[in-house]
């Protein structure tokens, strides 16, 4: 028997995820039926299908649940959402738990969290996606010689968007940032909101 | 009766394509009798095809008329003329629909059938219904006064019956009364019992007569004739009484097996039933000091669902803890509630107090408990949780509750024992079977030579056949509703104590006309005794399965016909034939067999008698028919009540007049019987065991007789299996017998 077994079902943790993650409430109406792990497109790359994920915060896992890279898989393919007899928004947990992951200093998979860094800065910053300056900003977040690295192994790519006018060349240029929408400082005040409210964010 | 015959030919559905009527009508010439009429019809069932027959009735005086048209199992409301005897003889279904058209096989079948009718109505008498001395009373009993059998009671009543309601305690109300919330639609929360308003209503109605604190000393005669003593506290009553809805009810299971999970171990450690009861008293507490009670534990399927202790599951003991759950919230907003369980099973809408109970924060744990200790004055769980594949502790528990399941209370607390012949002579003392009137707790105390309780299954319900007819127990007239029928909850109680109580009002309606309830509603025939030749052999009281007939300290027969269901069984039981039916006699299918035209050796034309059950495998050849499928033209089909009623001076009698084998169609038997009379086609395999001697006084290959169980659902069996058998009779080889 595991030693530690007395610290299973421990309702702290799950209470932390009822107030603190996105939809983390909508966990309780789970039945764990599992027809969301059978329905996740990416189920074999998981170590902890959703439906483990959920029973483990039930039994007040954090450690595994927070750092378990499979809370930041998901592609939003909604299946689950769609297929989920009791109507829990299993994809919005998922995103959720990556959230609280990330703010409470877990970081599950380093690659998601840059990419999502990098996605976040540039919408917040432009209103926009530069597809040049979002990839710009993901290669160079391990450095200048690895970014260049990494933008070089994707030139065949990057030519042809240029040649087909999908990319600026300016924006390869470090610091340059892409065009701004019209009143962006709206804009900034809801997502600023948002994250206030524990939606999305990339801090 | 003298009969005047009039025989109606129907030529539509492409009979008349198939058969040539005028041949049929020379085929009937030198049957026993002749028809006064012998008419064909384009369309028999048609306005002008009823009315030819009618104005024949009025202006010809025709009295007994023979439909050669179509299954006897439809258009019955059209080819209705009372005070007439009909017969139908299955020209469409039974010939044209499974046979080629025109060919001279169908032809000699159909020829056959007509024969077959013919015969068999010139043997038939009209029925005359069977009217007591003794006046029918429409009074029904309700035994039982919790939620089922108050509901009972109150729907008789307000479908204007009178009812005599008899409990066992002082108050009514039941299980029901002593709970402290119940869970009702709609399920999204728990409400207050709703059992209080129904005792009053019943304590109010004025066609509602209450014995509490009584017990049903004697329940002498049958349905509509019941006669019921009822010993009352410093009393007794008669009641005359028509039907009885046997709501009985339920016991909790014997927590005392459930040492295992800390049952009678530490104090702590109660039954569902146990904290209903602490709720009532207005507060939840650790039994052991009294002390608060914050966390609790519920074990899910305590004993239930587990072959050694309750196998079957109970079906409300996930929804008591639902309820539990939810008021341990509400008594007390910091209660945390575990729930380990092998699985939720929280039917149709009660699906709402599941999430509800999720909503409130209990935590469900699937998997098996695998030991309840106590640490500190605490319980522990420890558990196999398969969601997470690891073994989990739950500590510091203040109260573990065992969801417990139901049991009848017919379910007697040890099987009794009964003076049985032992098999060197003389007696010796035996368990009886479940399945004897012998077996069941004393609820009714009914004179029965069968028993004075209901016969019930392994697991102490009453016997029913819970697909055909639900209600019905092996005692006709009397239903079993509510938990006493099969574990549910008290919204389903309702709803089948409703169902029992209509049953139990056609049973009264149906007897005060003479008329037999289901399977054979409306018959109104009943089994005649000729006593003058009767042996006291006891084979039909012995073998009648409803228990029809008692009998007298010399063995003679005492019929009871209300109780009669008109299967036939006690008539195949008599090996002096003296038991029949005004339609219905081992002469008559004997005629009817005789009737066969059999062909000459050199022809290669061999015949078959079959003998189908009514119920299951008479619908089957009728469907099989519907679809059009081709079966051998050499089978006669001959239906019965139902093969319990299988004589073997039958088989003798065609095999002795060149009939080349004989083939019983029957049901299903053994422990998921499908039979509509409990043991009928096990009877008849068991008569047909001994038919080898009579093979073999004839020298005949035992072959040329076979059983085989037959479904309603089986019509695409029905060509192989008769196919099959005529092809095993050629094999053998024609009947030596034949042009004797």
């Amino acid at each position: 028997m595991a030693q530690k077994a007395s610290s299973k079902y421990d309702p702290t943790f799950a209470k932390e995820v009822f107030e603190k993650v996105d939809s983390g409430e909508e966990i309780k109406k789970c039945m764990q039926c599992g027809v969301c792990a059978a329905s996740c497109p990416l189920a074999d790359k998981m170590e902890f299908s959703p439906r483990k994920i959920f029973t483990m915060i039930r039994a007040g896992e954090r450690q595994k649940v927070l750092a378990s890279k499979d809370i930041m898989l998901c592609t939003s393919c909604y299946t689950c959402i769609v297929r989920c007899p009791r109507k829990v928004p299993v994809m919005e947990v998922m995103h959720g738990l990556a959230h609280h992951a990330l703010r409470s200093g877990f970081v599950p998979r380093k690659e998601s969290s840059k990419f999502g860094k990098a996605f976040w800065d540039c919408i917040y910053k432009t209103g926009r996606v530069d597809e040049g300056v979002a990839a710009r900003n993901y290669y160079l977040a391990d450095g200048l010689v690895a970014g260049a690295k990494r933008g070089l192994e994707m030139k065949d790519i990057a030519l042809n968007m240029l040649k087909h006018k999908r990319m600026n060349i300016m924006s390869a240029i470090p610091g340059i940032q892409g065009k701004k929408i019209k009143n962006i400082a709206t804009l900034q005040k809801m997502l600023d909101k948002a994250e206030a409210m524990g939606k999305g964010g990339s801090k | 009766m003298d009969k005047k015959l009039g025989v109606y030919v129907c030529k539509g559905c492409g009979i008349g394509d198939a058969i040539n009527v005028e041949a049929l009508s020379e085929a009937i010439e030198g049957l026993d009798v002749t028809p006064h009429l012998f008419k064909d019809v384009p369309v028999l069932c048609s306005k002008e095809g009823v009315d030819t027959i009618k104005a024949d009735i009025e202006g010809e005086g025709i009295n007994a008329v023979v439909v050669a048209a179509c299954s006897p199992r439809v258009l019955y409301d059209v080819f209705d003329f009372p005070g007439c005897l009909l017969e139908r003889v299955n020209l469409r279904e039974g010939v044209t629909w499974c046979q080629p058209p025109g060919e001279e096989d169908t032809q000699m079948m159909a020829n056959d059938y007509l024969r077959l009718g013919i015969t068999k109505i010139s043997k038939s008498e009209l029925p005359e219904p069977f009217k007591p001395e003794e006046e029918i009373s429409k009074r029904i009993m309700v035994v039982g006064g919790g939620m089922a059998g108050l509901t009972a009671a109150l729907e008789g009543a307000k479908a204007g019956y009178e009812v005599v309601l008899v409990e066992k305690e002082a108050e009514l109300g039941g299980w029901k009364a002593k709970f402290y919330k119940e869970f009702s639609a709609p399920y999204n929360d728990i409400h207050d019992l709703s059992v209080t308003s129904l005792i009053q209503q019943v304590q109010g109605h004025d066609k509602i007569k209450v014995y509490t604190a009584s017990e049903i000393d004697k329940t002498a005669g049958g349905p509509g004739l019941y006669s019921v003593d009822i010993k009352s506290n410093g009393g007794s009553a008669q009641e005359k009484i028509g039907a009885i809805v046997m709501a009985t009810g339920w016991k909790p299971y014997d927590p005392s097996n459930l040492e295992h999970l800390g049952y009678g171990k530490f104090k702590n450690v109660v039954t569902n039933i146990q904290m209903e009861e602490m709720a009532k008293a207005g507060k939840i507490v650790r039994p052991s000091d009294g002390g608060p009670v914050k966390k609790v534990g519920f074990i899910q399927c305590a004993g239930s669902r587990d072959p050694e202790r309750l196998p079957y599951c109970s079906a409300v003991c996930c929804l008591a803890t639902m309820k539990q759950a939810t008021y341990l919230k509400q008594m007390d907003a910091d209660s945390q509630a575990y729930v380990v369980y092998k699985d939720i099973r929280t039917p149709m809408q009660t699906e709402d107090l599941y999430r509800k109970v999720q909503r409130d924060g209990a935590v469900f744990i699937r998997g098996e408990v695998e030991s309840v200790s106590e640490q500190g004055g605490s319980l522990v769980i420890e558990a196999m949780d398969v969601l997470l594949n690891d073994k989990v502790r739950l500590e510091e528990l203040d109260l573990v509750v065992l969801a417990t399941g139901m049991v009848p209370t017919s379910m007697p607390a040890e099987i009794p024992k009964k003076e049985m012949p032992a098999e060197g002579g003389g007696t010796e003392l035996r368990e009886v079977a479940p399945d004897s009137g012998f077996f069941s707790t004393p609820a009714l105390r009914l004179q029965y030579r069968q028993g004075p309780e209901i016969p019930t299954l392994k697991y102490g319900f009453p016997d029913s056949h819970f697909v055909c007819f639900p209600y019905e127990t092996r005692r006709t007239g009397i239903y079993a509703a509510g938990v006493a029928h099969r574990p549910m909850d008290s919204t389903q109680a309702k709803s089948d104590a409703a169902g029992a109580m209509l049953k139990a009002i056609q049973v009264v309606e149906a007897t005060a006309v003479g008329a037999a309830v289901h399977p054979r509603s409306g018959d109104m025939t009943y089994p005649d005794f000729f006593m003058q030749r009767c042996t006291q052999c006891k084979r039909c009281t012995e073998e009648c399965p409803f228990g029809a007939i008692n009998e007298d300290e010399k063995g003679n027969p005492l019929p009871n016909p209300t109780r009669c269901r008109r299967c036939g069984v006690c008539m195949g039981a008599c090996p002096e034939r003296i038991i029949s039916f005004k339609n219905y006699s081992v002469g008559m299918i004997g005629s009817m067999i005789k009737s066969i035209h059999i062909p000459e050796e050199d022809e290669e034309k061999p015949r078959a008698v079959v003998l189908v059950c009514e119920n299951d495998a008479y619908p089957a050849l009728d469907m099989a028919g519907l679809q059009k499928l081709r079966y051998s033209p050499f089978v006669r089909v001959i239906p019965m009540r139902c093969l319990g009623g299988l004589n073997l001076v039958w088989i003798a009698d065609a095999l002795s007049r060149g009939v080349d084998g004989i083939l019983l169609l029957g049901c299903r038997h053994g422990d998921d019987y499908q039979c509509h009379f409990i043991k009928g086609s096990e009877l008849a395999t068991t008569r047909l065991s001994k038919v080898a001697e009579t093979l073999n006084r004839l020298a005949l290959e035992s072959e040329r007789v076979k059983v085989e169980e037959v479904s309603i659902a089986d019509a695409h069996r029905i060509p192989e299996i008769l196919n099959e058998f005529m092809e095993t009779l050629e094999g053998i080889g024609p009947n030596p017998y034949k042009g004797w």
